[in-house]
């Protein structure tokens, strides 16, 4: 959700992949030369060392079409690189094989393949590990696994690393400048990122890159800016929370608070909210249901001082040793683990209060609209041509660029504002995507967008229980209640169990429940 | 004006329609007092002459070839406005000139569109040859159904002369003629075609109310706008909307004698009581299961009431699941129409001759009974938030450098109001009964800044919910809380709708800054609330 930096922070808009920037402006190779000249080459020793650490990933992604919910649209290819670790794992971004069919490693020089698997993914993180299927384990036998360099600071030399066609291995220089909190691929997820100047030539399939400090990785690449010659990169730290995650093989993912929040720079609000005097502090707007916030007794109104011992300037940054000022979020999601318990210093009807937030992290799936969804399909259900499936964020993505003014305006609010449907209980919204015309839907070929209230006279909280509510049809004619025009639909049972036999021989499935 | 029939599926054929943009054909004036006039009629958009206004010449191969002397009784009328700009409600508006056409129809009455004499401050009439113009007053003004109705402060200037009479809805195929002032030349123009189409339709002019129409081919140019369409020497409509040639050829559109006549009638009683409206939103019959399940026979008779607005004539009679079978006795088909005089019309064709306060009988279809239930039409109020406004100057209150205004069509589109809470109070305004607990929606439209609301930019566009903790139902509710705060009350306190955090205002700033704030931005009152 607006999880974190929801209300009156900047809005980040991520600088375009990479592969696509490149090939836009690409820069001409003299200035690339120079900017290679003027700095210092890794030594022979890094390189070969670097060479043998690097992979290329190559993926065929496919996601679910959401207009046709028991179809998947036409397959893509994404090529990229992954850096080699420990454990003959290979690590990439999430968004490299994210909804992937097949997913191959490939050794750079040799051109040998493997077959892989994903063995680790966080979408909002933006991290995977791959590693080749089990006949082909010493695939990797060869290969030197890096080490992370969790301890960049600004100012420090960076260097990205590519693979030319021909196999051979170029590495850029870049300056590491600053570290900001951004969002990675997925809305409004919030992470440290780092930021560093350089300039970039692009060298063929090249999705996410290894970036070295000396030896050791010290990020993945998520975007390069040819026109401002700005790379951004997902640093090692982020990378040694998600390794040190899914260790134990209960990978539980990365805190969220799930609050939105308010800057306190006007004097006469701080007036109001008794802050003068104080330095510092945002203003809680807003605490989600079942978030950590809320369980932890966080309530909107409440003023934010320090979170761990760390004071809250009044924009909702931090002081942070390694890069000065960082969005607080950094210290919720960033640094602490899943059931940790952080200090929160807030200020409450005029005083001082200490809370202790157990951090939990809330899945898409426990969102009412799904904000992302990737490596499955969204729950549908069909009844004589109906097609009825649970909301999702993709989904109204689907209306283009200007999907929030263009999509369904109820469907939007359900995705901007659930509380009020979560609180007539829905834990999803079952819309009516489309209508299949047959002769069970006669009549009904225009209705669309309307949220489902009642089926059969049962409340219809999510699909499966639709599909429960589907089984005690009256008189043999099943009643859909909706809750905009046309109100009340009636569809045959009879008729409807037959078409939908039809569609199952035609499409293969009619249903998708868990 | 129904709300309507079928309105969902209406809603999306109504887009598609919109973008079309149907042109009210009311020319614009040359400048001719030193202003630059003719670029600001943004409401009245001009149509490229195209090649059908060229040929409107009088036409001479009709049965009794005439002089222009015949058509004495049509006036042409030229109309002086003030547009209000609702980005900057304080102001005294723009400016601006029309002219379109008019007939006189006995004992000094004119009448003429609705949106030729819309906003506004001067009216002159002009006869046929005739260069004097009469001064005239507005007697009638019916934005609903695109009419109005004129008298001259001089009441002999057209003594002598035949008043036009009213005839009947004309047949599908057979002749009419325009006659008007259209663009082209200072004379009188007729056109004449065939009558294409006999259909509901929305009226462009309030761009919220659908009443009947009929599509005609002859040539309706700008300025063509409150003619009469004669047909054997009687008025059988007035001719008023069209497409732009680009958009579809020879379409133009009349209002016909029974709209025409509802508007006679209804001023009768010396004021004009608007249209009257069921307020049910209706779906088909046509799926078999529909009818099994309603228990109804399967005979094509009934309609399901989708939805009946609390509000509305049959707010506490109809239910979500009826069936209305008939309406005075007439049987409804199951897409919703109904046959008169071998015509099949829309079922509100029905409520649409008849008057507030006027009953009618609907036949119900309710648990598998059948009854009948008498309705006492009223006027359905709520829907005039989407209906384009006119002759109203906007109401708003400035505190502080904050604008507050009241949601409706104007502001919507004035301030390109896109935030999806204004967007949903907006659209759903009627149908979620929003209008019980905001009778009016008040936006917080714009911020002038100042050095005491510097950190509320990003709250423009938004909808305010309490101000000191009272409910703000009216615009007149924000003017009186702000204005009646008590000593004790140091702060503004105001809370929009959505997530962010409340506005907060230190009164005693906000009082030493507001007339600095009406000096800088030229505000001459910091509110207008109307009556």
């Amino acid at each position: 959700m607006k999880s974190f930096l929801a209300t009156f922070l900047f809005i980040l808009t991520p600088i375009a992949a990479f592969a696509e920037a490149s090939a836009d402006g690409k820069v001409p190779a003299a200035e690339v030369e120079n900017a290679i000249e003027s700095a210092d080459p890794p030594d022979a020793a890094t390189e070969n060392l670097v060479e043998k650490s690097l992979v290329r990933v190559n993926a065929t992604r496919q996601s679910f079409d959401l207009t046709r919910p028991w179809e998947k649209t036409s397959p893509d290819r994404r090529l990229g690189l992954g850096a080699v670790i420990e454990g003959k794992r290979v690590l990439t971004t999430a968004e490299m094989v994210a909804n992937a069919t097949y997913v191959e490693l490939e050794i750079p020089d040799s051109g040998r393949k493997a077959t892989a698997e994903v063995v680790a993914i966080d979408y909002e993180a933006n991290l995977a590990l791959v590693r080749p299927i089990e006949s082909d384990s010493d695939f990797l036998k060869d290969r030197r696994a890096l080490k992370l360099a969790t301890e960049s600071k600004p100012g420090d030399l960076l260097h990205v690393w590519q693979i030319e066609d021909n196999g051979t291995p170029v590495s850029t220089p870049v300056v590491f400048t600053r570290g900001e909190v951004t969002s990675y691929f997925v809305d409004n997820a919030f992470f440290l990122a780092y930021e560093a100047n350089g300039t970039l030539q692009y060298h063929g399939g090249s999705f996410t890159l290894p970036v070295l400090n000396g030896n050791r990785l010290a990020g993945m690449l998520l975007s390069y800016s040819s026109k401002e010659q700005v790379s951004n990169i997902l640093p090692a730290t982020i990378i040694e929370h998600f390794l040190r995650e899914q260790a134990d093989g209960d990978y539980r993912g990365f805190p969220t608070l799930g609050i939105a929040f308010a800057q306190t720079l006007d004097e006469q609000f701080r007036k109001y909210l008794g802050l003068n005097g104080r330095e510092g502090g945002i203003y809680v707007s807003k605490v989600l249901k079942q978030s950590s916030a809320a369980k932890s007794g966080v309530k909107p109104g409440d003023v934010i001082l320090e979170i761990a011992g760390n004071p809250i300037d009044a924009r909702g940054n931090y002081d942070d040793p390694a890069f000065g000022k960082l969005s607080m979020s950094h210290l919720v999601r960033g640094k602490p683990f899943v059931g940790d318990e952080v200090p929160f210093k807030i200020l409450r009807d005029g005083k001082e209060k200490i809370i202790g937030v157990t951090l939990e992290r809330r899945a898409a799936e426990d969102h009412l609209v799904d904000p992302y969804m990737f490596d499955r399909g969204p729950k549908f259900l069909i009844l004589g041509g109906l097609v009825f499936q649970e909301l999702t964020r993709p989904y109204l993505k689907l209306y283009g660029d200007n999907w929030q003014s263009r999509a369904p305006i109820k469907l939007l609010l359900a995705d901007a504002q659930p509380e009020r449907f979560e609180k007539e209980g829905k834990k999803k919204i079952v819309f009516l995507t489309r209508v299949i015309p047959t002769p069970a839907t006669l009549g009904y070929e225009r209705v669309n967008s309307v949220i489902v209230t009642k089926v059969n006279g049962q409340e219809i909280t999510q699909v499966s229980d639709m599909a429960e509510a589907l089984k005690s049809p009256v008189d043999g004619i099943h009643k859909i209640e909706f809750d905009d025009f046309p109100g009340i639909i009636y569809v045959d049972a009879s008729l409807a169990a037959q078409i939908n036999e039809q569609l199952k021989a035609q499409i293969g499935t009619v249903e998708r429940l868990k | 004006m129904p709300k309507c029939a079928r309105l969902s599926l209406a809603t999306s054929f109504m887009k598609i329609f919109q973008t079309f943009c149907v042109v009210l054909f009311c020319a614009g004036l040359p400048a001719t007092h030193g202003q630059e006039l003719t670029k600001t009629q943004p409401a009245k958009p001009p149509v490229v002459a195209s090649a059908a206004a060229v040929d409107t010449a009088v036409i001479t191969d009709n049965p009794g070839p005439g002089s222009s002397s015949r058509y004495e009784a049509i006036v042409r009328i030229e109309n002086s406005s003030l547009v209000p700009d609702y980005r900057t409600p304080w102001n005294y508006g723009r400016d601006s000139a029309g002219s379109g056409t008019g007939f006189l129809i006995g004992g000094n009455k004119f009448l003429t569109n609705a949106h030729v004499v819309s906003d506004s401050r001067l009216v002159y009439v002009k006869k046929v040859g005739d260069a004097k113009p009469y001064r005239a007053r507005i007697l009638h003004i019916a934005h609903d159904c695109d009419l109005a109705m004129l008298e001259l402060e001089d009441d002999s200037a057209f003594d002598g002369v035949e008043p036009m009479q009213i005839g009947e809805l004309p047949q599908l195929d057979s002749l009419v003629k325009v006659v008007g002032f259209p663009i082209g030349g200072e004379r009188i123009s007729v056109t004449s075609g065939v009558v294409s189409r006999i259909d509901f339709n929305t009226y462009s002019h309030s761009g919220a109310d659908l009443h009947l129409t009929v599509q005609i081919d002859a040539a309706i140019n700008p300025g063509n706008s409150g003619g009469p369409v004669i047909q054997d020497g009687k008025v059988v409509g007035v001719a008023f909307q069209g497409y732009s040639g680009a958009v579809a050829q020879n379409t133009g559109y009349m209002i016909p004698v029974p709209v025409i006549k509802r508007f006679l009638t209804d001023v009768e009683d010396g004021s004009y009581d608007h249209y009257v409206d069921l307020a049910v939103s209706d779906f088909t019959l046509l799926n078999p299961a529909q009818r099994d399940a309603l228990g109804l026979p399967n005979d094509g008779i009934g309609i399901m009431v989708a939805h009946a607005d609390p509000a509305g004539s049959t707010g506490e009679i109809l239910e979500t699941g009826d069936v209305l079978l008939a309406i005075d006795g007439l049987p409804i088909s199951s897409n919703g129409l109904v046959t008169i005089a071998g015509e099949n019309v829309d079922m509100n064709e029905i409520v649409e001759r008849k008057f507030a306060g006027d009953v009618i009988v609907l036949t119900v279809w309710r648990d598998r009974k059948k009854f009948d239930v008498e309705v006492t039409l009223k006027r359905f109020l709520p829907y005039l938030l989407t209906a384009k406004q006119y002759d109203k100057k906007p109401r708003y209150v400035m505190h502080g450098g904050l604008v507050f205004q009241p949601l409706d069509r104007n502001l919507l589109n004035a301030h390109n109001l896109d935030d999806l809470q204004v967007r949903y109070l907006y659209n759903y305004y009627a149908t979620d009964e929003i209008y019980k607990e905001r009778p009016e929606i008040i936006v917080l439209t714009t911020i002038l800044p100042d050095a005491i609301n510097s950190h509320l930019r990003g709250f423009e566009k938004s909808v305010v919910d309490r101000i000191n903790g009272k409910k703000v139902r009216t615009i007149k509710d924000v003017n009186r809380i702000l204005k009646n705060m008590k000593d004790d009350e140091e702060f503004i306190e105001i809370k929009v709708l959505g997530e962010g955090r409340p506005i907060v205002m230190e009164r005693a700033l906000v009082s030493e800054a507001q007339d600095r704030i009406k000096k800088t931005y030229n505000v001459l009152n910091d509110h207008y609330l109307a009556d």
